[in-house]
This record gives C-alpha cells, structure tokens and sequence, in this order.
C-alpha cells in the first residue's frame, strides 16, 4: 500500500472536518459539492465534456421548489420527480448532440446553462423569475431541513456505491474502454455512442438530485446560483480529483471547497488583503485545472493506481499448450459453431463472407475499387499488396469502421455495409490493427475481458445488485480470459498494464482480445510484424490451429514465409484493385504480382 | 407582431444598419476564434476573455490615458496578441508537447479564462467603466434628415474597421507566404511538419492574429455599448459560438457571413417580436442547436464537423 495518496485523502477529510466543525452550514455545501462532482465525473469518465451539470442542478433545483410550493408534493417525491425532468431534458439534448464530435458537446452545454438560466428569468410565474423563489415559508423547508445533512449524506453514499459497483462491472469495463481508445471499444462490441448517451443521462439525474437538495438546504433559490462560473467549478472538482476513479471526483471537491476558506482563515489575519479577496476561489480553481491539466492528467485519484506492477520473470512466452489453455481454447470453437447453430447464418451455403463491386474513396482518392471476392468458412484467406494498396482500409470496409462508398457486403447472408462496427463484431467478426489500439492504461487481462463484453448478460441492475450470477459471469469470463493469454504464452503478463508490454507482446494480446469475442471470421492486420522469426512461425501454427476450430482468418502480412505457410487462398491487392488469388503456388507463380512486387524487367 | 412597423422603410433601415454593425462585431470576434480551430483543431475558451482585458486595455489608454482612438485600437489589438501569446505558451503548449487530447486543450482554456475573468474582477472592481465624451463624440449622423436613419460614429468607425479587417485576415491567408503555411498546418500538421514548416512558429502567428482580432472586437464593443464590465465576454462568448458553428467551426468567410447573419437576426428580432428584447440572449442559442443539428458543417458546408 502506498502512504502518498492516503496522506493526501487524510489531509482533504480533516480540512473538510475542521470546516464543519467550525460552520456546520459548510456540511451541506461541502456533500453538495461532492454530488455535483460526481455528475462531472459521469461525463468526463467517457471522454464527453460537458459542462452542463450547472445547468441541469438549476433544473433540479427549480423542479423541486416548484413541485414542494405549487404543486404541495412532499420533498421525498418532489426530489425524484425533479430528477425525472432532468433525465427527460438530458435525453431530449443529450440524443441528438452526442451523435458529433464531442466539441460540439461542450459547444452545446455551455449554451445550455446559459438557456436554462435565461429560461427561468423569462417564467416569472413559475421560477419567481430574475428576484429568485422562495421555500423557506413552506412546511417542507422545515421538515427538510432538520434531516438535510445526514439525507444528503445518504444519499451522497447511495451514489457512490452505485459508481463503485458499477465499476466492477461490464459498465465500467466499457466505459474504460471507450475512455481508452473509442474505436477499439466500438469494434470489440461496445455500443460507444449508447455509453455515451447513458453517462450523459447519468451525468443530468445527479446534478439534478444535487439542485434539489441544494433547493431544500438554502431554501431560496436565484438564477445566479447556477451561472457558467459554477459549471467551471464543478469541472475543476473533477478534473482536479481525477476522471479515472470514482472517488477523485469527491476528494478533488473535498479540497478545492476547503482550501480557499482555509487560506482564508488561516492567512487572512497575517496577510491583509486575503481577508476579503473575493477572487481567490475562483483563482484557485482555474490554476488547479490548469496545473493538474499540464502536470497530473491523472488528478489525485491516479496516485492511487498501481501501474506496471507484477512484471513477469523468465522467458515464458513461448506459445505452448497445456491442458487448463486447451479448454479456454476449445470453447473459441465451440462458441463459433455455437453461433452458427444459433441461426445467425440465415442465407444459404456459400455467403459466409462475400465482397461485390466494394469501392471506397477518400476525398476523390480511390483507395479501394470494384473489388470482390468471396470466403468460405473455416480457411485462412492471406491478403496481400504493395504499401498502399488498400489492406487496410478493406478491414475496416468489413470491420465496419468505415463505410464503403460503393458495393455490397454480405456476411452470413445478410447486407453489412454501413452497419455500425460494433454490430458487425457482435454478428462474429473481430479484428487486430495495424498499428496496436490496445486499451494502453488497462491490464493484459482487462483488455482480453472486454473481448467478453457482448457475451455478458449482467447489466447494471445486476452489478449494482451484485447478483451471484453476475459474480459468476464474471469470474468465468476472467477464467476464460486467463486461458486464452495462456494459449498466446502470456499468462505471466495477465497483471501487466498493457502499455508497458513489448510490442510483439502487444500484438498478441491484441489477438487475445479479438479471440475473447468467440470470432467465425478473424481480421488481422499485419500480426506479425515486430515479431522475430520464431516468434512469426509460432504464429503461424497458431493460425492454422485457430481455423481446425473453426475460425475463418482474414490476415495481412508481409512476411511472405508465414502467408505462404498458412493460407489456403490468397488475393492480391495493387492500387486498390485485385489482380490475381488463388491458391499460395499459383499466385507466387503470377506474372502480374511479380509484376507489381518487382516492377517490370 | 406589430405591422404597422412593417410598412415603416425608415424603421427597417434603421434596424438593418443596427443590425449590421453589430453583426460586424461578432463577424470580427468569431474570426479569431475560428481561426485557431481551424489551425489547432482546439477550442479556445480564453477567446472571450482575451476580448475582454482588450475592452479594458483601450479603455486605460484613451480614457485615462488621453489616447487618441486609433491609437487605442492599435493598442487593444496589440494587447489581444500578447495574451493570446501567452495562453498559447501556458496553456497549450505544454499540453502539445505531452501529446494531450482536445478535451485537455479545452479544460487548460476554461482554467485560464476563469482566471483572466476573475483576475479582473480583482483590479477593475464590478462597477461599469465609461468612456467620456471626449473620446466618442455621442451626437450621430442622420441619413435622409432629422427623421432619418441614426447613425453613430461608432458605428461608422465599427463598419469601417470590421470590413478592414476582414478584407486584410482574408488576403492574409490567401496570398501571403504565411497564410499558405497557416493552412498547410491546418489542414495536416503532420504533413506541413514533413514539408519543412516550422509548424510552433506558425501557430504562435495564429495565435497572435486570432488575439489581435479578439482585441479588436473588445475595444469596438466597448465603443458600441459603452459598458466595460469583467464579465462583458460573457455576452459574446456564446454568440462567438454560435456564428462559428452557423459558418462552419474553422471556416474564416464563415464567420463573417455567420457574424452579420446573427447580428441582422437578433436586432430584427427585438424590433419586429413582440418581447423579442427578453428573448434576445436565447437566439444564439437556438441558432446554434438547430444548426448542429441539421447542418454540422455550417450554412458555407465547409466546417470540420464530421459526425462521430
């Protein structure tokens, strides 16, 4: 256990009991704070910058007093209902806008806090307008605020044994992983776009029950309460705690709501114009986001991460069998096998995999054209081509990370162009990149356990019930994990951070992730390159071991040994174009490839 | 809708030419703004405090200091240049070098401007500054008599200067030397660094022409409305964003035409919409969403908006 993080968490929890102590109003402000933090950290942990909590605390906040004065609801059902009408504005704002790119996000709510704010000085009637409303007559404010602190506590602790157990879900795998590297996520079967959308509304409901209470506790509310200077706060409690935990978001609005009070009072008697110097909250804020910004991306919560730790000894990475792997391994087949029983194969013989007239150009530049060809399950297709002959962009044609601009895709049957790649990888077809997108800041093994995403039925509910089948799920997917890095001879790198890794290594947990989807068809994109010769002919039999359990393997490679070793057909790609495939003899014999490997005599 | 304003060609003139210099002003802020996009592909959240110390620098040098006007504008755009300068070395920068996303580009920008802002507020107070009478002659000019269209030497000074500026930013990137390195950065940093620019020192000239312009939207503003307060780049900061998204983010023509699109918009509004002054701050906003959400790329088709 390290001391340094503790020491700093210590510090925060006794300025921030010194704070009570001596104003028991700060208690209030303080968990208020905290929640609100926690509404930041919702978006900002899927990589949505967002800064419309403000805004969506100020609806919560006039929800509620207007549902306790007008309508007579008691504050234990005005405050849902106040959190009701945020998730119904989140969805309304939030469905269309996360569709862009997420500057427009920020663009959005930025502007959103401004409309909410000029929304409730136009509505008079219902807000009390530019003078503010008031709940401190009402027989609720009484009632409320004699069971405040320790409510708001409740439900401060409610929330953060949501995010915790979330964490150690499939939720919180995912939302790392879209974190991580967003186009990996998505090709590994994770819906980014519904995540992001999820985190939003989550990000609205919080900062919502945050104004309600915020309502009960002052028991007046002004439209000034929730201007854009607030929403920066709230950003800087987060930023400043840290993004990647849970807890950094707390401990960031712990410290930065005590330390200017703090300065204040302690400073302020020797040096004078601290005393009233308005300023100094805000000041601080700005420079904590920036300086953690430059120094500490991390916040205060990533002092708490272990990184790197549990390096493997010893040469153990040849790639060698044992029996608990072969079982890990057997089940890749079987789940193949599996899914075609299922009767995701609704066409008829013959439309496993098939191209037609697939086109594909960028900005006028064609880097793919009329090209078809068809797979048949079970073999390995070798796909092969000078630089820049279009290999790649052909995987992510089928992966789906890029539609295809003219042509058809047919897989098992059925039309994928255009289809989103995280459905595509759901149907069965996983890939490798090129160049390596591993989800760097996670372990080896996480990575290969969001292979297993799709694959696990426990939602939220079950993880924030922490149903036994949901454990076990889990556990099982750890298992299977675990025997597959077995069966690539990583097992002694399962603990590692997958950044630290060698890049041989890198590209072979890669393989491992794309295997954990139990794949009928296989991208890989150049897998053996930065491996030695070894290395690659291991490689090679582990392919060929891969198709007699029934995985259709797509490979780009340019070295020729392993092409030639491996495949039962190969096609060769030149300026985006096929020009011969057949068998690995016939086209080695191809006066046309030599043609376009050697150049002319 | 009150008709017999309609029928009032006076009226609408009146309006029109109000419009135009406002929208000038916007034209003017959202150029700078969007020029640093477009280069750096970041959103510069600092933009609107930058304009506001600007407002506040010429405001020193002709109202305390006795400079004459052109000398304030020259010392307005100068200040922007300097600060944006500076934002670029403490805030970006740094986070080039450790090869940060956006996101941390935008939270570095947020965190300066909430300091610019209140840095301000610490040395200006919160009481309205003024310029005196001296400095801006109040009494206008009337086109077509003494029951004509008003218009002010501040908005003839407005008009005049933005439409300068304009023309000068638009040949600058289209026919000098530095303009074409400008856009080759923006285009592809990677290939521009590959073809032998010096793509830092094109980016500081960014960020000094986008400060110089942020400066002279604040002494210009500050000449219009004659209300120099911190918190003055609140106003323009979410119309800035609204006209670069209406013009497509790192569109610069787009700007412009966005700038008088909204400023025609918002004046007409509040003339011809029965309470239109009370729902004058929302227009930006509406522009903004509708347009995100029909037309990404702005009314010219040519922004950097590809949808995710």
């Amino acid at each position: 256990m390290k001391i340094a993080p503790w020491a700093v968490a210590a510090v925060v929890v006794a300025a921030d009991a010194y704070l009570c102590v001596k104003n028991p109003q700060d208690l209030d402000r303080l968990l208020i704070n905290a929640m609100l933090a926690l509404s930041a950290f919702a978006t900002l942990h899927a990589r949505l910058l967002s800064l419309a909590s403000a805004g969506f605390a100020a609806i919560g906040a006039y929800a509620s007093a207007i549902f306790t004065i007008k309508l007579g609801l008691p504050v234990y059902l005005s405050i849902p209902a106040a959190v009701l009408a945020c998730a119904a504005v989140a969805l309304v704002i939030g469905l269309p806008v996360l569709r862009l790119k997420d500057v427009y996000l920020a663009i959005c709510t930025l502007g959103f806090g401004e409309i909410v704010r000029v929304s409730i000085i136009l509505l008079p009637g219902l807000t009390g307008g530019a003078t503010g409303a008031n709940l401190s007559t009402g027989f609720a404010y009484e009632a409320m605020k004699k069971t405040q602190a320790w409510s708001l506590a409740l439900a401060l602790a409610f929330l953060c044994y949501l995010f915790w157990s979330a964490s150690r879900s499939k939720t919180g795998r995912a939302l790392r992983a879209i974190r991580e590297n967003p186009e990996a996520a998505e090709t590994m079967g994770i819906d980014v776009v519904a995540y992001k959308n999820m985190a939003f509304l989550a990000s609205a409901c919080i900062a919502g029950l945050a104004g309600a209470f915020y309502a009960h506790s002052i028991g007046s509310l002004d439209n000034g309460d929730f201007k854009f200077n607030r929403a920066v706060d709230i950003l800087g409690y987060a930023v400043f705690g840290g993004s990647g935990q849970w807890f950094g978001p707390i401990l960031g609005a712990g410290f930065l709501t005590a330390l200017p009070i703090l300065l204040r009072d302690g400073l302020g008697s020797s040096i004078g114009f601290l005393k009233d110097f308005a300023q100094l909250p805000n000041i601080l804020n700005g420079l904590a986001l920036m300086l953690v910004i430059v120094f500490a991306p991390g916040g205060i919560a990533a002092l708490f991460v272990r990184r790197g730790e549990r390096r493997a000894t010893g040469p153990a990475k040849a790639m060698k069998l044992d029996a608990l792997d072969v079982l890990a391994f057997a089940a890749v087949g079987s789940a193949a096998r599996d899914s075609a029983a299922r009767g995701l194969s609704a066409g008829g013989p013959g439309t496993f995999l098939s191209l037609s007239g697939v086109g594909r150009s960028f900005g006028g530049v064609l880097a793919l054209s009329e090209l078809s060809f068809d797979m048949e399950e079970g073999r390995i297709y070798g796909l092969i081509g000078p630089n820049g002959a279009g290999k790649t962009t052909l995987i992510n044609l089928v992966s789906g990370l890029l539609p295809p601009s003219a042509g058809k895709i047919e897989w098992l049957g059925r039309e994928i162009q255009g289809r989103k790649a995280h459905r595509i990888a759901r149907s069965g077809i996983a890939r490798t990149y090129q160049n390596i997108q591993l989800f760097g800041e996670m372990s080896v093994l996480e990575n290969v356990v969001v292979g297993h995403h799709a694959r696990i039925r426990s939602g939220l509910l079950a993880a924030w019930l922490r149903l036994p089948s949901m454990l076990r799920e889990e556990a099982e997917a750890r298992r299977e994990a675990l025997g597959l890095l077995g069966r690539l001879g990583l097992s002694g790198l399962a603990g590692m951070e997958a950044a630290k890794l060698s890049y041989g290594d890198q590209r072979r947990v890669e393989i491992a992730r794309a295997l954990a989807l139990q794949p009928r068809l296989l991208l890989l994109d150049e897998p053996a390159a930065g491996m030695n010769e070894i290395e690659t002919a291991a490689l090679g039999d582990f392919i060929v071991d891969l198709k007699r359990h029934g995985v259709a393997i797509l490979v780009v490679e340019h070295h020729m040994d392993l092409i030639m070793a491996a495949c039962d057909e190969i096609v060769v790609l030149n300026f985006g174009r096929k020009i011969a495939q057949g068998s690995p003899a016939a086209v080695s014999r191809d006066e046309t490839v030599l043609e376009a490997y050697l150049g002319r005599e | 809708m009150d008709l017999s304003l309609l029928a009032d060609p006076v009226f609408l003139a009146q309006n029109l030419v109000d419009g135009l210099s406002r929208g000038a002003l916007y034209g003017v802020y959202a150029m700078g703004f969007t020029l640093i996009f477009g280069v750096l592909d970041i959103l510069n959240l600092a933009h609107a405090a930058t304009f506001m110390w600007c407002a506040f620098v010429g405001w020193l040098i002709m109202a305390a200091g006795g400079a004459p006007l052109p000398l304030g504008l020259v010392a307005a755009m100068i200040a922007g240049a300097a600060i944006a300068l500076m934002l670029e070395f403490v805030a970006f920068r740094p986070l080039r070098r450790e090869g940060a996303d956006k996101l941390s580009s935008m939270i570095s920008s947020i965190g300066a401007s909430l300091i610019m802002v209140s840095v301000a507020e610490a040395v200006f107070g919160v009481q309205t500054r003024r310029f005196p009478n001296s400095v801006l002659n109040p009494k206008p000019f009337f086109i077509g008599g003494a029951g004509g269209v008003r218009i002010s030497r501040a908005q003839i000074l407005i008009l005049a200067a933005s439409v300068l500026l304009m023309v000068a930013l638009g040949l600058f990137i289209r026919k000098s030397r530095m303009g074409k390195a400008i856009r080759a950065v923006a285009a592809s940093q990677k290939a521009a660094r590959l073809l032998g620019i010096d793509v830092n020192s094109v980016i500081v000239v960014t960020f000094l022409v986008g400060g110089a312009l942020a400066g002279a939207a604040g002494i210009l503003v500050a000449l219009l409305t004659n209300n120099i307060v911190p918190g003055m780049g609140n106003q323009i900061e979410l119309r800035g964003l609204a006209v670069v998204i209406l013009g497509g983010m790192g569109n610069i023509e787009g700007a412009v035409v966005g700038g008088f699109l909204l400023g025609l918009v918002e004046t007409l509004t509040i003339a011809y919409v029965p309470g239109g002054s009370d729902i004058k701050d929302a227009i930006a906003f509406l522009i903004l969403f509708i347009i995100l959400l029909v037309k990404p790329n702005g009314i010219m088709g040519r922004g950097k908006a590809d949808r995710a």
